[in-house]
């Protein structure tokens, strides 16, 4: 497919392979203290299991020149669509929602790979000539690539990830030159729209808003998560509890707790101290991110690697604002830490996005 | 971190692509450090109140009750015992802070298992929010309820069911006023501060009058529970300490023949050992269900007992006063005999009648007793012979005799509010003569009737004096109370409270006497058991007030000691408005000497 040279090999970005390695060793011992159902401590090894697959899609990834894949993101954009519709036809309900399909023995969430095809379709749209320079005109049609899908995964129903495509939209439009001021017009006619929008969502959903904005209005019903996960988080105080001390999480008063809530876990185990290890992590592999992408003067590169490291702040800092009590609570998983694997191999897949971008800013 | 230029200047070309992804940069650092400022608000200032809430979420405390003390008769049969049963609790501390959501988890309850909500809500605003000590809110839950909490324990949070040890009676009225019962602790008690909310304490009897020493001390469990509730661990538990056994001076066989032998009657009986002032039996009827009393019971079925006009709730042995009647002539001849003023020869002709000035005071017995000495006039209870001897001592000296007795003074049995009856004194003059008292008086009181006035324990307490020369017993209720693990905490070998002086001579004569009344022909004789000799007088009391009773307005009495020859045993009985001593209280009285001694008396009978 590629032949790869010594060149690239070079330039691999060792300190964001190294921040992700931390991450998802951190994540499997978060993990294999937890016992979670059927599963067990097999919970843990099934993640690492998940990083090895997803190491091979890395590599995979990034050998294949990102550039050829920018070409053909509109085919992989609609592809991507279509699957999205077939989920109401042949997906797989695991509590209530329609996420998963069934692809031999595993179940595989189309969104979240979804997420990539969507980032690699602005690109394009953007790099083509006729988006240049990129006004109004590029507006009107790059906002209903992020709705149309948007509106499709919201009736899965999955809001938070229904809801990442638009910072990452407005981060691509706003690198590719577009005028703030555009911008700043368009968040002025979001907010107008918001009266509607509070109108379209279910009533979990609002119950959510609701709820975070007063945690009290029903203690053991939507409050219970935000409540039992800074109770988590607070109890683990400067040093943590220790794997055999972290209640909250052993006994199960933490709902999602391999999953969405994973955060809390690891909070209430290692405390403050090792929060800050965590973050610390992100951070470095986020800026890293944003060195790729300013560092590449080769404006697709540059799009593409920005647009990845985006998607994966918005959602590291989604999930940490709503399980330490900063935002709303909305399903969003958290990126090399939550069990799951559409979402590791995923983020695998956008850091070879990334180290594609990198092996080749030189070129 | 170094965001610098990584791929080499190429001077002279502005990026301007670059700043903005340097902003991004910048923005996702500035959101990156609220969440560390979030996370130092959360574990470092606000820690301890999360850790607080944490262990609240996991740790619950359940209390052990202790099981209150037994109290054991004198052959170590259990007068009372304990059974488990199950006991609705609060916990405030785990109910939920929200005054609303508290409510709905009341109001839950309520509807579930019946009670009325303002109930639960008195009981929860009367403590304490952060206590872990359960509120008692329901006792003697059926298992329908138990099995209702159980099923809706996720949704009542704070609400549990406790096991808890509650009396148990060897039948619903036995040995009440003696034991007395237990109830949770009153408003007033609880102003005291010795007693928490729902503690069980005794309230009458001897529940009330040993309560320290009945009343154990509660253990209780830390456990851990995972968010469905159900138990993980034992993180720290607490031995309940169970209340000490007390080891009374009661015959449980004697006392349930005395409450058997006063069924549907009312009155009092007295059994005491006159050699050591051991009570054996106490029994005052009509009684109440003292199981019913236990615990919580409801309103109406408290203010029927409360407002009944036979007043179960009386201890008749000590609580009420009645003229002795005949019996009174004992203290009569005892004074007349030390002082000089009798002799046993002095002989009065009986004619049924008595004439003092205008006024005529009758026999019980019409048609007279004829020709009667001391002895004949106890034996046959010659109402006629003591006017006159009563006039011959003087009602000074009977007043000091009968107090010498004991009669008119408290025994002192810490027992309720026991009454001391009286013993009417008449005021002297510088001169020696009674003030303002009426030889009337002095001849109504030689019978034992007018102004005085004993309580059946008195009169168990004189006789024990004749029966043992003289020696007035402190009536001894209890023995001694143990505690496991530190033996005899409290003990008590009885004391003696005063001497009657009387001549040896006078007792014999009186002993004799008081034989001849049950042996010889006497008023007695319905309480003789061949085989035993019994001692006794029998009294019938005169009331002022109306009663439809049939067999009349007289209360019957019978005390009575056996054996005669180093007696063991004291009997006193007082049937109310039960007619003549002699029919209606000595044949209750043989049943009860019967019981006693009947290995004895059977041995008797067969001819050993």
């Amino acid at each position: 497919m590629v032949g790869i040279d010594r060149r690239l090999l070079q330039n691999v970005d060792w300190p964001l392979l190294g921040a992700t390695v931390c991450l998802v060793a951190l994540s499997a011992t978060t993990l294999a203290t937890l016992s979670v159902g059927r599963a067990g401590t097999g919970i843990a090894l099934r993640q690492i299991a998940w990083f090895g697959l997803g190491l091979i899609a890395l590599l995979v990834v990034a050998s294949i020149d990102y550039r050829r894949l920018v070409r053909i993101a509109p085919m992989l954009y609609l592809v991507g669509l279509i699957v999205l519709l077939t989920l109401f036809v042949f997906g797989r309900t695991v509590s209530g929602a329609r996420r998963w399909l069934l692809v031999g023995p595993i179940s595989v969430q189309p969104s979240e790979l979804f997420k990539l095809c969507f980032v690699l379709m602005v690109v394009w749209l953007l790099s083509t000539r006729w988006a240049q320079p990129v006004g109004k005109a590029v507006l009107v049609v790059a906002a209903p690539l992020a709705l149309v899908p948007a509106v499709l995964i919201v009736k899965q129903p999955d809001l938070g990830t229904a809801l990442l495509l638009f910072p990452v939209l407005i981060v691509l439009l706003i690198a590719a030159g577009m005028r703030l001021r555009i911008l700043g017009g368009l968040v002025l006619m979001g907010l107008a729209a918001a009266p509607l929008a509070w109108i379209a969502l279910k009533d979990y959903q609002r119950d959510r808003i609701l709820v975070f904005l007063d945690p009290l209005r029903d203690p053991l019903g939507r409050a219970y998560n935000v409540i039992q996960a800074k109770i988590a988080i607070g109890s683990g105080q400067l040093l943590g509890k220790g794997v055999a001390g972290a209640t909250q999480s052993r006994l199960a008063f933490l709902p999602e707790r391999h999953t969405d809530f994973i955060f809390a876990v690891f909070a209430e185990t290692w405390g403050f101290v090792g929060c800050l290890v965590l973050l610390t992590c992100y951070a470095l592999l986020l800026l890293r991110g944003f060195d790729i992408a300013a560092s590449t003067r080769e404006p697709v590169g540059r799009l593409v690697a920005l647009g990845v490291t985006a998607l994966v702040s918005t959602q590291v800092l989604v999930n940490v604002g709503m399980v330490t009590g900063l935002i709303p609570v909305v399903g969003i998983p958290l990126p090399f830490m939550s069990y799951g694997g559409s979402s590791m191999v995923v983020s695998m897949m956008a850091l070879g996005l990334l180290l594609s971008v990198r092996m080749r800013q030189f070129q | 971190m170094n965001l610098g230029y990584l791929g080499g200047p190429m001077p002279g070309r502005p990026d301007p692509g670059r700043r903005r992804v340097l902003a991004f940069a910048v923005i996702v650092s500035v959101a990156l450090l609220t969440i560390v400022c979030q996370l130092w608000y959360l574990q470092v200032l606000e820690g301890g109140r999360f850790q607080e809430a944490s262990d609240k979420n996991r740790i619950r405390v359940r209390p052990i009750a202790a099981p209150r003390g037994i109290l054991f008769d004198r052959n170590g049969l259990p007068l009372v015992d304990n059974r488990p049963a199950f006991t609705l609790s609060l916990i405030p501390r785990e109910l939920d802070r929200d005054p609303v959501q508290r409510d709905v988890t009341l109001g839950r309850l309520a509807s579930l298992l019946q009670i009325p909500f303002a109930d639960l809500q008195d009981a929860v605003a009367k403590v304490s929010p952060d206590s872990i000590l359960p509120v008692r809110v329901r006792r003697g839950l059926s298992m329908d309820d138990v099995a209702k909490v159980e099923e809706w324990k996720l949704e009542l949070p704070g609400v549990i069911v406790e096991v808890e040890p509650q009396r148990a009676y060897p039948n619903s009225r036995f040995a009440a006023h003696l034991l007395g019962y237990v109830r949770e602790a009153s408003d007033e008690q609880l102003k005291g501060g010795r007693y928490r909310r729902g503690d069980m304490v005794g309230q009458t009897g001897l529940e009330r009058l040993l309560d320290e020493f009945l009343r154990g001390k509660d253990g209780g469990e830390r456990i851990e529970v995972d968010a469905m509730g159900r138990q993980i661990r034992l993180v720290q538990s607490t031995e309940p300490h169970p209340g000490a056994q007390v080891i009374t001076t009661v015959d449980r066989r004697v006392q349930e023949v005395a409450e058997k032998a006063m069924e549907g009657k009312a009155g009092a009986i007295v059994v005491m050992d006159p050699r050591n002032g051991d009570v054996l039996a106490m029994v005052s009827t009509p009684s109440f269900q003292i199981d019913r009393f236990t615990g919580t019971i409801d309103r109406n079925a408290w203010l029927r007992v409360m407002q009944d006009p036979n007043h179960p709730l009386l201890n008749r042995t000590i609580q009420s006063m009645y003229p002795p009647g005949s019996v009174f002539k004992l203290v009569v001849a005892a004074a007349g005999l030390q002082e000089g003023t009798l002799t046993p020869s002095d002989r009065v002709s009986c004619q049924g009648e008595f004439q003092l000035g205008t006024r005529t005071f009758r026999d019980w017995k019409k048609e007279g007793h004829g020709s009667v000495d001391l002895m004949k006039g106890i034996r046959d209870s010659c109402d006629v012979y003591f006017y006159n001897a009563g006039l011959k001592v003087g009602a000074p000296s009977m007043a000091k005799w009968a107090l010498a007795f004991g009669l008119g003074t408290a025994t002192g049995l810490d027992f309720g509010s026991e009454k001391p009856g009286l013993i009417p004194q008449p005021k002297m003059s510088r001169k020696g003569k009674p003030v303002s008292w009426h030889a009337g008086e002095t001849v109504n009181m030689s019978i034992g009737q007018g102004q005085v006035l004993v309580t059946p324990i008195q009169v168990a307490r004189m006789m024990a004096a004749i029966a043992n020369g003289g020696v007035l017993w402190k009536p001894r209720l209890v023995q001694r109370i143990e505690r496991p693990e530190k033996g005899v905490v409290w003990g008590d070998a009885g004391s003696v409270t005063g001497h009657v002086d009387l001549s040896p001579v006078v007792f014999a004569f009186l002993r004799q006497s008081l034989w001849a009344v049950v042996n010889d022909g006497g008023t007695g004789v319905a309480a003789r058991i061949p085989g035993l000799d019994i001692a006794g007088k029998t009294g019938t009391a005169q009331t002022v007030a109306n009663s439809k009773s049939e067999k009349g307005q007289d209360h019957a009495w019978f005390a009575a000691f056996a054996p005669v020859k180093d007696p063991e045993v004291v009997v006193v009985v007082l049937v109310e408005r039960g007619g003549h001593g002699g029919s209606a209280a000595a044949p209750i009285a043989r049943q009860i000497f019967n019981t006693i001694f009947l290995e004895k008396v059977a041995f008797a009978a067969f001819g050993g």
